[in-house]
């Protein structure tokens, strides 16, 4: 085996394979081509004068995973790219380390004191419509729940936006939430694995209503010029998903970390993120597409980190149980 | 030591490495109170359920077609659709499960007449999620292919059978019963096995089309336990369950059984019993509908095709990641055929000495990969290596090992009945005339090489559809085709993810399509005086 492994690696098939300075361990679409990542990294490495690099996987839930099999072998010096929902367990086995950055530039809304991770972009789970076929949005998840309306959503056991619906079912049902996953699953299409499933099934027309973000209509805006996709204001507040970034516990370079986490806050790479990852910037005052003044605002309603660790599993048996 | 035990090493040290990668890992044994759990019996209930109806269906439904297409002998594109009955087998999950949508789903094209069939004698109308989406779904992958080996069994019918049945003056049924079931039987139990355990792995489908969480099988909950949780004892505890029931059956059923797939008769027959006109019709019909089912999928994703506009960009991407994918599943192909004839080894002498019990030890060693779960072998093997190797620099090897050892067990199945009929044909020969290797290898060669080359094209498709294990190992710099349609979706540009999807489906019939042309070639060049037979010339399954 080693054999071939140097006769590989004399053909030249690795690539990237030399140690950066900065290693920073993410999630696929972000360094995908018209993903954030590339113009990050270049903004980046020119500020800094140092090398970053970026190792993907599959996403947020894989990082974590990552970093608990490799321990303190460990290549990465920077997460980015986890929740706020995964936050605690992450803090919990001991994988990364305070990042002694002040965080009053933040937006008040996200109310942000977390002294291990810094946030670099939120969004609000909502449901979009398309407002050729719907002309009166629903306006409450309770009003959606008891409507018909055909829904097409995540399921939380594999998705970040379902576990973000559970959450949200939660803080508006609390206890009655079991006969309103009943309710809901009377007009649900169908609960897809992943995002994409569902939302593409949404764009081929099979569901008056899709589980999604509320800056998914600045995509179709900025990128396809098509402005009847909406997301609707539900009364009763909505649950974000925070996404995070943190300085591993083993990183080798902690201070370049806390300079790339600096960065990510800044006015320069909070421009770069919305229209290349479709949320929103966690600083105020960045100049963006016209479209994204005219997204809904919700208020925030969830849960905190702490409380979604411990309460997660018997939601989701609740949800699994119910949701027929 | 013989060369070919280090085969069944390599395979073995594969599922032992991510087993015990797992086991070691997780430090905690199994997780025996899931056991308690109701959730747990109501998945694999479900699993269970599915599979078998799954099965059931498909191999129902693949008789009459093989039949239409075996007593009418000249129907027009035959070949064309035994190949596309394939092609059917191999497409990615992911473009069935759009062209099911964009046919079947609320908005789609079958949809308004489905429902204006069904108003007539129910108030409720046409919902393709839940167990019909499932059902519907597998049985477009799997019954094309049991087509195919029914067909391919039929031909095996002696032409004296038939004129002895004629002059007996035998009824339709029985002559069904009498000539053609006995034929069919063991193919046709074996075929319900093989379809019955690649749906109780499916994953995608049954999360996409099931419509809930009562429509969850047991690699889905692996899948939930192993990513979201990283509970690995529960993970290891649905692990056995699926391979103890998934392969525990099928095995049982095989040895039981006694069956195994036929070997291939050289001499192929062509006397048919005379049609009555009718059923001509009615055989020439179903043909007819057997296309039009399995080529509507395909048609309704074309409308979808002319919305992209793709930018050079996209062009680039698109191509570069179809050229890795090519290589990538080019390279396991070879490794698996190369593996699967050595594994073969083993079973071809047990046979010879007409050791059944042998054969069926080593065959069910050398295709156990079959009924493992393929998430517990990525992902435990992952877990094995991580601290080991720089899996960001080497992974993408571990891609094409995984993916040649997921598709071994086609390979070793869809060659073993011809290497035993060389066997069985020339093995006596060669060794009274004391044969060198390499002679006898001469000879071994174009007997095989029809089949070789179809199998090699099977294999080749099936590896280039992975993205379960290019999620765990893979990395940018490799972006293959499927994960690339993957990540387009995952961020809005369905237009270009259908693009792209179209792609992948066009290369995976061009490989089809080629082998299986060049490999009938070879097989009429080789075989000139059988070939004048009008359906000499096809393929085997």
């Amino acid at each position: 085996m080693k054999k071939l492994f140097s006769l590989l690696a004399a053909c030249g098939l690795a690539t990237s394979a030399h140690a950066a300075d900065l290693t920073v361990y993410t999630y696929d679409s972000f360094v995908s081509e018209w993903g954030p990542g590339p113009q990050l990294e270049a903004a980046f490495e020119e500020s800094c004068q140092c090398d970053l690099a970026f190792i993907a996987v599959d996403d947020g839930v894989s990082i974590l995973n990552r970093l608990r099999i490799e321990k303190d072998k460990t290549k990465a010096d920077v997460l980015l790219g986890l929740d706020d929902s995964l936050t605690e367990v992450t803090r919990r086995e001991s994988l990364v380390q305070p990042h002694g950055i002040a965080l009053n530039g933040l937006k008040a809304e996200l109310q942000w004191q977390d002294q291990d991770f810094v946030p670099y972009d939120y969004g609000f789970f909502s449901f979009v419509y398309n407002t050729n076929k719907v002309k009166q949005p629903v306006t409450s998840l309770k009003a959606l729940i008891n409507s018909n309306a055909p829904v097409i959503y995540q399921d939380p056991r594999t998705s970040t936006p379902g576990q973000g619906l559970m959450l949200w079912v939660k803080a508006v049902y609390g206890d009655d939430s079991a006969n309103a996953w009943k309710q809901l699953a009377s007009h649900t299409v169908t609960v897809t694995k992943g995002w994409w499933e569902a939302y593409s099934m949404f764009l081929e027309g099979d569901a008056d209503y899709v589980l999604s973000y509320n800056t998914s209509p600045a995509y179709h805006v900025v990128t396809e010029e098509k402005t009847q996709y909406k997301a609707a204001a539900f009364s009763e507040g909505h649950v974000a998903q925070i996404e995070v970034a943190a300085i591993s516990k083993y990183a080798k370079n902690p201070e370049l970390a806390k300079q790339f986490l600096n960065f990510l806050i800044s006015p320069q790479a909070q421009s770069i993120i919305p229209t290349a990852n479709w949320m929103l910037p966690v600083v105020d005052n960045i100049e963006l597409p016209e479209v994204f003044d005219e997204l809904i605002q919700p208020k925030r309603i969830g849960f905190t980190p702490k409380q979604i660790a411990t309460q997660r599993k018997s939601w989701i048996r609740e949800w699994r149980s119910t949701a027929n | 030591m013989r060369l070919y035990w280090l085969a069944y090493a390599a395979i073995f040290a594969l599922t032992i490495l991510s087993f015990y990668g797992l086991i070691n890992f997780g430090d905690e044994g199994l997780d025996t109170s899931l056991l308690q759990d109701s959730y747990f019996y109501a998945i694999l209930g479900f699993t269970l359920k599915q599979a078998l109806l799954s099965a059931l269906f498909s191999v129902g439904i693949a008789i009459p077609i093989a039949r239409a297409l075996y007593f009418l002998p000249a129907l027009h594109f035959k070949k064309l659709f035994l190949t596309f009955c394939l092609l059917c087998f191999v497409t990615p999950t992911l473009i069935v499960i759009t062209g099911l949508v964009a046919l079947l789903g609320r908005s789609g094209l079958l949809t308004p007449p489905l429902n204006a069939a069904l108003s007539s004698f129910t108030e409720s109308t046409w919902n393709l999620y839940g167990l019909s989406g499932i059902l519907i779904a597998h049985i477009f992958m799997n019954m094309p292919l049991a087509v195919r080996i029914i067909y391919l069994q039929l031909q095996t019918i002696p032409d004296n059978s038939w004129k002895l049945a004629s002059q007996l003056k035998l009824s339709k049924g029985q002559c069904f019963r009498i000539v053609e079931w006995p034929v069919l039987k063991s193919s046709s139990v074996l075929l319900l096995c093989f379809i019955f355990v690649l749906c109780f792995n499916s994953f995608a489908v049954v999360l996409a089309l099931g419509g809930g969480p009562q429509s969850t099988t047991l690699e889905v909950a692996i899948y939930q336990a192993l990513k979201y949780d990283f509970n690995i004892p529960e993970a290891l505890t649905l692990a056995w369950t699926q391979l103890i029931v998934a392969g525990g059956l099928y095995w049982l059923i095989t040895r039981a059984g006694g069956v195994s797939w036929q070997s291939i008769e050289s001499s192929q027959y062509n006397w048919r019993p005379n049609q009555s006109s009718s059923a001509r019709f009615w055989f020439t019909s179903l043909y007819g509908f057997a296309w039009l089912v399995l080529l509507l999928p395909y048609l309704s994703l074309l409308p979808g095709l002319f919305d992209s506009d793709l930018s050079s960009k996209d062009l680039k991407a698109i191509g570069r990641s179809a050229l890795i994918s090519i290589g990538l599943a080019a390279i396991a192909a070879c490794l698996a055929m190369t593996l699967a004839f050595a594994l073969l080894r083993p079973v071809r002498q047990a046979a010879l000495k007409a050791q059944s019990k042998r054969v069926w030890l080593y065959e069910s060693l050398a295709t156990h990969a079959l009924v493992a779960p393929a998430m517990v072998l990525s992902v435990g093997l992952f877990v094995y290596l991580l601290p080991r190797i720089d899996l960001d620099r080497w992974g993408i090897i571990f891609v094409v090992l995984l993916n040649t050892a997921l598709v071994i067990p086609f390979a070793v199945q869809k060659l073993k009945p011809r290497l035993l009929q060389f066997d069985q044909q020339y093995d006596r020969l060669a060794r009274s005339l004391k044969l060198t290797q390499q002679v006898r290898w001469k000879i071994e060669w174009p007997f095989i090489k029809e089949i070789y080359l179809a199998t090699m094209g099977l294999v080749l498709v099936l590896a280039m559809g992975d993205v379960a294990i290019f999620s765990i190992f893979g990395s940018t710099d490799w972006t293959t085709l499927p994960w690339l349609i993957y990540g387009y979706a995952s961020s809005y540009r369905i237009a270009e993810a259908s693009a792209a999807s179209f792609l992948l489906l066009m290369l995976c019939a061009l490989f089809l399509f080629f082998l299986e042309k060049l490999s009938s070639r070879s097989a009429v060049r080789k075989q000139p005086i059988e070939s004048s037979q009008p359906y000499k010339g096809e393929t085997h399954a």
